[in-house]
C-alpha cells in the first residue's frame, strides 16, 4: 500500500463519517519500490493530497524531511517534486494495520493489501 | 446435379412431387452443414452422406447395408452413434453415382416398422472425426458376470410384484415401470431417504447373501442397507440423480448407460446382463447417469455382449433391441452428515433449500455471500485467466481522462483495467481477497472491501469505473446503493462508467459475443434455448407419425434447482439456473461456472485431451440480476446529484456514463 493510496482511505464504520480520516497507520514491514519519476504526474497529485493525513503517516513511518505543505511554485520545483514522488509513490507498506481514529476498529494490511471489509453489523444503517 | 436431371434438358419443368423432394434434399444438405459441419459437394465422388439413415434415428446396419449394396459393393459404411445420418463409400464414383440417382428418396422401414425416406448427397470423403480415446468416468467399474444365471433367476423370483397394500417394502406401479423399495423408502422427488423411518424386513435374504459374498470378494467396501428394484419395459429408461447409487447392477438384459459430465461430455457405457456397476468418487458425485428412454441401444457389432465403453469406431456399430430390464440399486444410507469434497454439488452441504429470490436485506446479503463472494473466492484463478481482454469502450473512457486523474475501480476483479492508462493513479477494490491478490501480483494498488461501503473519502476521485459488478446485487435497493457509493467517491464534475449484464443478449438483430461463442462442448442437452429434441430426423418423413424419441433426459444440477421459468409470478420463488451462451429468460438467475483444473490451460475445443484423461470439474452458480433496457439509466436517475451523460449497449451489456 502506497502512501498516496493511504491518503485516499477513510474509515467507513457506521456513524463515523469524515472523522474516519486519516486512518492511523502502523507498519511492521515497509519496502521502498523504485518508481520512474514523472514530474508532471506528481505535480498533478499534489493538490489532491490531504496534507495532514500524509504528514501523520509519514511520521509513523519515520520518514524524514517531508515538507509541511506544498511550497509556492511547487510545480517547477524538482527537488520538492522528487521528495514527494518518493513519499507518495515509492514507500510501500507490506504488513501492518490501519486504525479508525474514531471507533478504534483495526483493519489489517497483509502482503501490501489492506482488508477493509466490515461485518454486516458494523455497516448496518 | 439433382436426381432428376441426369438425362434431362436444363429447361425441364419439375412436377410437384419432384419439387418437394428437391426441397427436402436441399434442406438435408443445409442441416448437415449448419448443425453437423458436414459439407456436401455438387460433383460426384465415391462417398455419400445418407441423411435419415443413421443409428440415431433407428436405422441399423443390417437394414441399410443391403439397400446400399444394390448399387455395388460397399467399401465402407460409417454409422456415427446417435446421429441421424451415415456415410457410405463405394469403390468407384460410378457406383456411388448410381446410388445417388436410384436410392435418393428411397423409402425403407426401420426395426420398429416406421417408414423412413433416405436422402443422399455427395461428400468429399466419408470420415468421422474420432474424439480420441474415451476413458471411463473416474471411479467407475463394471464387473461382469457378478452373479451366476441361477442366482439371477432366484433374485428375479424373490421380488414379489403382486400388490401388498399397506405393507412393508413399498411398491409403486408407475407407467411402464415397477418400483419396489427395501430397507428404506427412496424418495425420487427430493432424492432422499427418511433416515428415521426404516422399512421393516430389511433386504431380501438372497440379496443379503449375495452382498456378503461381494463384500468378501472386495467388490464393495460397505454393506448396503437400502435397495430399490426397478423393472422397465423397453423404451423406458431411468432417471438417476447424482447422489444416489453407489452400486447398481443389471439383470435380464444388457443396456447402455450414459454418463454425463457437467461440461456436456457424454460417455456411453455398456452394461451386460448380470454385471455390477460400481460408482465411486467422481463418477458418483460429479457425473450424472441415466439410461435414455430408447428402444434400441447402439452397441458394437463385433464385440457382442462385452461391457465397457461403446466404441467410437463407427464402422462397427449397430443397434441392439432392448427387452424388459430389471435393475437392483443398492445404497448405504449415511448416518452422519456428508463431508464429501464436492460441497457445491452436495445436497447435504448446500443450503437445505435451493436459493430463492431474496425478501429482505439479510437474505440478499446471504444470497450474495453464497452465490457471489464464496464462488469468486473459489474460482478466482480460473476466472482471472478468462478475463484478460479489456473492453475497448472502457479503455476509451480511461484513456480520455485527464493526466493525473485519481480513479477508483470498484469491483476491479483481477485488475484488468488498473494498468490501462499509466497517466492515471488508479486504485482497485474488490470483495474477493483472491482476486485482489492477483491485482497485487501485478503490482497494482488494490484493497478488499464491499462495493456498498467503499472506504475512500468522499469527493476524492476524479473518476470511477464499475464494470460488471452491480448486477451481482440481489435487490434493487442494493444496486442503487452501490451506484450511490460510486457517486459519493466522485468530486463534483467527476465521471463514472458503469457496465452491467443485459437481459437482452441480442440487440439490433445482432447477437452478443456471449451468445455467438457457443461451442460444441457446452452442454446443449441442458434446458436448451432451442426446442429441438435429441436425435431426430433431418428431414420430415412422409407421413409424419409424430414419433420422436425424447431428448436424453439427464437430470442435472439445473433440473434439481430449476423452479420453472415463470418464477417471478410466485413469491419466494426459486431462482432459475441459466444455460450458458443462451438468452436470458429471467432477470434474476444463477449462472453456472465450470471450474477448470488448470487455469493456465487453454479451453479445450474437444472434450477429451490427447491422453484420454479429463479433469472433471465442479460447477459453481453465481447470482446475477440482468438489466433490461433503460433500467440502469432509471436507477441512476433516482440519485439526486447526477446527470446521465451517455447510455449505450456494448456487447451484451447496458452501460452508463454519469457525471456528479
Amino acid at each position: 500500500m502506497k502512501l498516496l493510496t493511504h491518503n485516499l482511505l477513510s474509515s467507513h464504520v457506521r456513524g463515523v463519517g469524515p472523522r474516519g480520516f486519516p486512518l492511523r497507520l502502523q507498519a511492521t514491514e515497509v519496502r521502498i519500490n523504485p518508481v520512474e519519476f514523472n514530474p508532471d504526474f506528481v505535480a498533478r497529485m499534489i493538490p489532491k493530497v490531504e496534507w495532514a493525513g500524509l504528514l501523520e503517516a509519514a511520521d509513523t513511518l519515520h520518514l524524514v524531511e517531508v515538507p509541511k505543505e506544498p511550497i509556492e511554485g511547487y510545480e517547477h520545483d524538482e527537488k520538492f517534486l522528487r521528495k514527494m514522488h518518493h513519499v507518495l509513490l515509492e514507500v510501500d507498506v507490506l504488513e501492518g494495520t490501519l486504525q479508525c481514529p474514531e471507533s478504534g476498529r483495526l483493519f489489517p494490511i497483509s502482503r501490501g493489501i489492506p482488508n477493509m471489509l466490515l461485518s454486516d453489523e458494523e455497516t448496518e444503517t | 446435379i439433382t436426381a432428376m436431371d441426369s438425362n434431362h434438358q436444363s429447361n425441364y419443368k419439375l412436377n410437384k412431387t419432384e419439387k418437394k423432394f428437391l426441397r427436402k434434399q436441399i434442406k438435408a444438405r443445409h442441416t448437415l452443414l449448419r448443425h453437423e459441419g458436414i459439407e456436401t459437394v455438387s460433383y460426384a465422388t465415391q462417398s455419400l452422406v445418407v441423411a435419415n439413415g443413421g443409428l440415431g434415428n433407428g436405422v441399423s446396419r443390417n437394414q441399410l447395408l443391403p439397400v446400399l449394396e444394390t448399387c455395388g459393393p460397399v467399401d465402407a459404411l460409417l454409422m456415427p452413434p446417435n446421429k441421424p445420418y451415415s456415410f457410405v463409400s463405394y469403390k468407384t464414383a460410378e457406383e456411388s453415382k448410381k446410388a445417388y440417382v436410384t436410392l435418393n428418396g428411397k423409402e425403407i422401414v426401420d426395426d420398429l416398422g416406421q417408414k423412413i425416406i433416405l436422402y443422399f448427397n455427395f461428400v468429399e470423403k466419408a470420415q468421422w472425426k474420432e474424439l480420441g480415446l474415451q476413458a471411463l468416468p473416474p471411479g467407475l467399474m463394471v464387473v461382469e458376470e457378478i452373479i451366476s444365471s441361477e442366482d439371477e433367476k432366484m433374485l428375479l423370483e424373490s421380488i414379489n410384484w403382486t400388490e401388498d397394500t399397506g405393507n412393508q417394502n413399498v411398491q409403486k406401479s408407475l407407467k411402464h415401470r415397477r418400483v419396489k423399495h427395501f430397507g428404506y423408502e427412496f424418495h425420487y422427488e427430493n432424492n432422499n431417504v427418511d433416515r428415521g423411518k426404516p422399512l421393516p424386513g430389511g433386504l431380501p435374504d438372497i440379496c443379503d447373501s449375495i452382498l456378503e459374498k461381494w463384500l468378501k470378494e472386495g467388490h464393495i467396501k460397505h454393506k448396503p442397507d437400502q435397495l430399490t428394484v426397478n423393472q422397465y419395459e423397453p423404451g423406458h429408461g431411468e432417471l438417476h440423480d447424482i447422489f444416489d447409487s453407489s452400486l447398481c447392477f443389471c439383470l435380464s438384459f444388457k443396456v447402455v448407460m450414459d454418463f454425463k459430465h457437467p461440461d456436456g461430455i457424454t460417455v456411453p457405457v455398456m452394461l451386460p446382463r448380470r454385471s455390477l456397476l460400481v460408482m465411486t468418487g467422481e463418477s458418483r458425485y460429479l457425473w450424472t447417469h441415466g439410461i435414455t428412454p430408447r428402444k434400441f441401444d447402439t452397441v458394437q457389432a463385433s464385440k457382442g455382449h462385452k461391457s465397457g465403453i461403446i466404441t467410437s469406431d463407427v464402422g462397427d456399430l449397430t443397434l441392439s433391441k432392448r427387452g424388459i430390464r430389471t435393475s437392483f440399486t443398492f445404497r448405504k444410507v449415511r448416518q452422519t452428515p456428508c463431508n464429501c469434497s464436492y460441497p457445491l454439488v452436495c445436497d447435504s452441504q448446500m443450503k437445505a433449500t435451493p436459493p430463492s429470490f431474496p425478501e429482505s436485506k439479510r437474505e440478499a446479503s446471504q444470497l450474495e455471500q453464497e452465490y457471489v463472494h464464496r464462488v469468486y473466492e473459489e474460482i478466482a484463478g480460473h476466472f482471472s485467466s478468462t478475463r484478460h481482454t479489456p473492453w475497448p469502450h472502457v479503455v476509451e473512457f480511461l484513456k480520455a481522462l485527464p493526466r493525473g486523474s485519481l480513479v477508483a475501480d470498484v469491483g476491479c476483479g483481477n485488475g484488468k483495467y488498473l494498468g490501462i492508462n499509466k497517466e492515471l493513479y488508479m486504485i482497485g477494490c474488490d470483495r474477493s481477497q483472491s482476486l485482489v491478490d492477483i491485482c497485487r501480483e501485478r503490482h497494482f494498488q488494490a484493497f478488499v472491501c464491499d462495493a456498498l461501503a467503499v472506504p475512500i473519502r468522499g469527493g476524492a476521485c476524479d473518476a470511477c469505473v464499475s464494470i460488471a459488478v452491480i448486477h451481482h446485487f440481489a435487490t434493487a435497493e442494493r444496486r442503487v446503493a452501490a451506484l450511490q457509493e460510486l457517486v459519493r467517491l466522485l468530486r463534483p464534475g467527476g465521471k463514472a462508467l458503469v457496465y452491467v449484464w443485459a437481459m437482452e443478449q441480442e440487440y439490433n438483430k445482432k447477437k452478443s459475443k456471449y451468445l455467438r461463442e457457443n461451442r460444441m462442448s457446452q452442454g446443449k442437452e441442458e434446458e436448451g434455448s432451442s426446442d429441438t429434441p435429441g436425435p431426430e430426423l433431418l428431414v420430415e418423413q412422409v407421413p409424419d407419425t409424430g414419433h420422436k424419441e425424447p431428448a436424453c433426459q439427464m437430470p442435472s444440477i439445473s433440473d434439481f434447482q430449476e423452479g420453472g421459468r415463470n418464477s417471478r409470478e410466485v413469491t419466494n420463488s426459486k431462482l432459475p439456473v441459466h444455460t450458458n451462451r443462451t438468452s436470458f429468460h429471467s432477470q434474476d438467475v444463477l449462472v453456472p461456472w465450470h471450474l477448470k483444473g488448470n487455469p493456465g490451460k487453454d479451453k479445450p475445443a474437444e472434450p477429451f485431451g490427447p491422453g484420454g484423461s479429463h479433469d472433471p470439474s465442479p460447477v459453481f452458480h453465481r447470482f446475477y440480476h440482468v438489466f433490461r433496457e433503460g433500467e440502469l439509466e432509471a436507477a441512476c436517475q433516482t440519485l439526486s446529484n447526477v446527470r446521465v451523460l451517455r447510455s449505450y449497449y456494448d456487447q451484451g451489456n447496458w452501460c452508463v456514463i454519469l457525471e456528479k
